[in-house]
C-alpha cells in the first residue's frame, strides 16, 4: 500500500516541472538553413620526439577523409600559422576564430623506436571550451587505426553517435585472379587476404560481433557455407546441403543464420544455428526465393523471391509468416539489405545497369542514390550513416562509400583487379 | 491489491483532468517588428510599439479596427514618415461641382476608399503616439538601453531575440527532424550574461551546440537591460522550417 501511495507521488512530483514549464512564457528564436561545421585540423606537432613529417601528413589526410565523408563538417586546411602547443592554455584561440574554425583538432606524437604515442584534442573555438582529448599508444603500424578511432569518438562527442571509421571491409576481389575473400579499413588500406583456396568465394557477412564471417564457398565443389574466425583463422563448413548454400546472413542476436538452399529442387530460405544445425524452413513456393536480410531487432526477414515472375524484395516475420511485397515499381529488385536503424531497406534495382536504392520498410520514398556505371551489392555501415557498395563506374569493379542519402560517393578499394561482394563490420 | 489499483488509476485521472482542465497551453510571447525607420517616435531608439510589459509601463492604446483590408504593410510604411491629419469620410460630390455620374462612380468610389484608409491609419498612429506620450507622462528611465530618451516601455526580449537569430542563422546545424532547445538567460544589469541553463534538450547534440554556440556569440551584443534591473527568459530555439509563424 504504501509503495503504491509513493508511486503515486513520484508520478505526482515527476509531472510538475513540464506543467509549470508549460505556462511560462517564452520567445522564440528561429534561423534558417543546417550548415556542416568549419572543422581545422591543426598539423600535428611533435612533442618529445623529432618531427616526422609522413605522420604529421598522415594523421591529417586521415582526418579529412573519414570528417569530410561524415557528412557533418567542412574539413579545411587551417590558414593560421599558431602551432604552439596542443594542450589547453598553451595556444590562443583568436586566430582560429578570425579564421572561421568552428572545430578545431589539434594533435601531437612522440616517436620512440617502433612506439608511436598520439595526442589528439578536439576543441570548440567559439566556446573556447575542449571537447574531447585521447592519447593512444602502441605499434607505429597502429598509427591509422589509432586516428579513426578518434574520428569516431569525435563522431559520438559532436552529433551523439559513434563513427564506424575502425569498422573492417570484407570483399571478393579477383587479385589472385579467382575469386577470394580479402579485408580491408573502410578506406582502403591495411589490405588483408583471407582466403587463399583458389576457388570461388562470394557473399561475406559479418557476424554481430565482427569476429566471424560466413562466406559461401565452391572450394569442396559444391556452394556450401562456411563461417570462419577471423582471429584465429579456424573455418568450419556451417551448411553443405545438396544444392546451393548461398546468402547467409547472422541474426541480429548471433545465434541464427539465415540463407538460401535448394536441398528440396527449389531455393529456399532457411534458418540454421550458427553451428549449421537445425534446419528451419521459411519459404515454401515454388519460385526462387535467396538474399535473406534480417531486421535489427530479429523480428523480420526481407528476401528476394520471383514467385510473382519477376525478381523482387518480400518481407516476413522471422518465422515465416506475413509475407509481403516490399519493391513495387521495377521489375528486377534484388540484393536488398536492412539498415542498422531498420528504417530503411538498400536494394539493387536493374535498370539496364544495377543502380543502388533505398526504400522505407512500408515500400514507400523508395530514392534512387546511385547513376553511374553499374552498382550491386549495398551493405550497410554499421552505425547506418553509410552505405559500401561495388560499382564499375571506374571501368573495372571496386568497392565504393557513400552516404545513407547517396551523397559522397568515393572510390576506397585501391587494388587493380575486380573488388566485390563488399561488407562492413562493427568496429574492432 | 485493488485498493492500490484503484488509487493509481484514479491519480492518474485527477493528474490528467487537472492538466487539461486548469493548465493553460504554452504561451508564445507574440513577437512584433519595430519599424524603425518609420516609428512615429521622435527617436525610434527610444520607444517600443510592442505592449507595455515593464513593469509602471502603461499599456498602449488598442489599434483602431482596421476597416480597409488593403492597408498593405508597404504602403504604409510610404505614408507613416508624416502623420496626416485625420480626414472625415465625405458624401459631398467631387470637386467642380458636379454630380458623381457614370464612369465617375468607381473613381469616386475609391476615392472614398482612400480617404477611409488615411483615416485609419491616422488614428492608429494618433493612438501610438498618444500612448507614448502617456509613458514619457508617467516618468522613469525606459527606453531602450541605449537609446537616450526618457520614453518608458521596452522590449529588450526582442532585442536579444534579434541579437540571438543572427547569430544562429552563423552556427545552426542539426541531425533530426524537428530539434528544439530551451534555454533560459539571465542578463545582469550591466548587460553581461550572467546564467545560461539549458532547460529543454533537443536530444541532438549538434543541434544544443549550435544554439550555445549561437549564444556564445550573441552575448558579446548584448546591451544592458532596461530599468537598470537584470532580465531573466526563457528563449526556445528552433530551425525556421519548422517554426510557428
Amino acid at each position: 500500500m504504501k509503495r503504491f501511495l509513493l508511486l503515486i507521488l513520484v508520478l505526482a512530483i515527476a509531472g510538475m516541472p513540464a506543467t509549470l514549464f508549460s505556462q511560462e512564457e517564452f520567445i522564440r528564436v528561429t534561423a534558417p538553413g543546417n550548415k556542416p561545421l568549419t572543422l581545422m585540423v591543426a598539423p600535428p606537432v611533435p612533442m618529445d620526439s623529432a618531427p616526422r613529417d609522413a605522420i604529421a601528413r598522415e594523421v591529417t589526410e586521415l582526418f579529412q577523409f573519414d570528417l569530410t565523408l561524415a557528412g557533418s563538417f567542412t574539413v579545411t586546411t587551417p590558414t593560421v600559422t599558431e602551432n604552439r602547443g596542443i594542450r589547453p592554455g598553451e595556444f590562443s584561440f583568436a586566430p582560429w576564430q578570425n579564421a572561421g574554425a568552428t572545430l578545431l583538432i589539434k594533435s601531437g606524437y612522440t616517436v620512440n623506436g617502433s612506439t608511436l604515442i598520439l595526442e589528439f584534442r578536439l576543441y570548440d573555438v567559439i566556446r573556447e571550451r575542449e571537447l574531447l582529448a585521447k592519447r593512444y599508444s602502441g605499434n607505429i603500424k597502429e598509427l591509422r587505426r589509432m586516428a579513426h578511432t578518434f574520428s569516431d569518438d569525435l563522431l559520438l562527442i559532436v552529433t551523439g553517435e559513434r563513427g564506424p571509421f575502425t569498422g573492417k571491409v570484407a570483399f571478393v576481389s579477383k587479385a589472385s585472379g579467382n575469386k577470394e575473400l580479402y579485408l580491408m579499413d573502410y578506406d582502403g588500406f591495411n589490405l588483408q587476404r583471407l582466403t587463399q583456396n583458389g576457388s570461388i568465394n562470394l557473399n561475406p557477412d559479418f557476424s554481430p560481433s565482427g569476429r566471424e564471417l560466413i562466406y559461401t564457398s565452391y572450394k569442396k565443389g559444391n556452394p556450401d557455407l562456411y563461417r570462419r574466425e577471423l582471429f584465429t583463422g579456424v573455418e568450419a563448413r556451417t551448411s553443405s546441403s545438396r544444392g546451393i548454400n548461398v546468402t547467409g546472413s547472422w541474426s541480429p542476436d548471433g545465434k541464427r543464420i539465415a540463407l538460401a538452399l535448394s536441398k528440396d529442387g527449389n531455393s529456399e530460405i532457411y534458418l540454421i544455428n550458427r553451428d549449421g544445425k537445425q534446419p528451419t524452413r521459411l519459404t515454401n513456393n515454388p519460385a526462387i526465393d535467396v538474399s535473406p536480410a534480417w531486421s535489427p531487432d530479429g523480428h523480420q526477414i526481407a528476401f528476394v523471391s520471383d514467385r510473382l515472375g519477376k525478381p523482387q524484395v518480400f518481407v516476413m516475420n522471422a518465422d515465416g509468416s506475413s509475407v509481403r511485397r516490399l519493391t513495387i515499381e521495377g521489375a528486377y529488385n534484388v540484393s536488398p539489405r536492412w539498415s542498422p536503424k531498420g528504417d530503411r531497406i538498400a536494394y539493387c534495382r536493374q535498370q539496364g545497369d544495377f543502380q543502388i536504392h533505398s526504400i522505407n520498410t512500408d515500400g514507400s520514398g523508395d530514392v534512387q542514390l546511385t547513376s553511374q556505371g553499374s552498382n550491386e551489392h549495398p551493405r550497410w555501415s554499421p552505425d547506418g550513416r553509410f552505405i559500401v557498395f561495388s560499382s564499375t563506374r571506374d571501368g573495372r569493379e571496386s568497392i565504393y562509400v557513400m552516404r545513407a542519402d547517396g551523397s559522397g560517393q568515393i572510390r576506397v578499394s585501391r587494388g587493380k583487379a575486380n573488388d566485390s561482394h563488399p561488407t562492413w563490420s562493427v568496429r574492432w | 491489491m485493488f485498493l492500490g489499483s484503484f488509487l493509481l488509476h484514479a491519480s492518474a485521472f485527477l493528474l490528467s483532468t487537472y492538466v487539461h482542465t486548469f493548465l493553460p497551453a504554452p504561451i508564445e510571447e507574440p513577437v512584433y517588428y519595430v519599424d524603425v525607420v518609420n516609428l512615429p517616435v521622435a527617436s525610434p531608439r527610444a520607444g517600443s510599439p510592442t505592449p507595455g510589459k515593464a513593469p509602471g509601463a502603461v499599456a498602449p492604446a488598442a489599434p483602431p479596427e482596421q476597416k480597409a483590408p488593403m492597408a498593405l504593410p508597404a504602403k504604409q510604411a510610404n505614408k507613416a514618415t508624416k502623420v496626416p491629419a485625420p480626414v472625415k469620410p465625405t458624401t459631398q460630390a467631387a470637386p467642380g461641382g458636379k454630380a458623381p455620374a457614370g464612369g465617375d462612380e468607381a473613381a469616386h468610389l475609391s476615392d472614398r476608399l482612400k480617404r477611409l484608409e488615411q483615416n485609419a491609419e491616422a488614428k492608429h498612429e494618433e493612438a501610438a503616439l498618444d500612448a507614448i506620450q502617456r509613458r514619457v507622462a508617467a516618468g522613469g528611465r525606459a527606453g531602450m538601453p541605449t537609446g537616450t530618451g526618457t520614453q518608458a516601455g521596452s522590449d529588450y526580449g526582442s532585442y536579444l531575440q534579434s541579437r540571438l537569430r543572427d547569430a544562429l542563422a552563423q552556427t545552426i546545424a542539426y541531425q533530426s527532424r524537428r530539434p528544439e532547445t530551451a534555454v533560459r538567460l539571465v542578463v545582469d544589469r550591466n548587460g553581461k550574461l550572467v546564467r545560461t541553463v539549458m532547460e529543454r534538450s533537443s536530444r541532438d547534440p549538434l543541434f544544443n551546440d549550435a544554439v550555445m554556440r549561437a549564444i556564445e556569440k550573441a552575448k558579446t551584443s548584448f546591451p544592458p537591460p532596461p530599468n537598470g534591473k537584470e532580465f531573466e527568459k526563457l528563449f526556445v530555439f528552433s530551425p525556421e522550417e519548422v517554426s510557428k509563424r
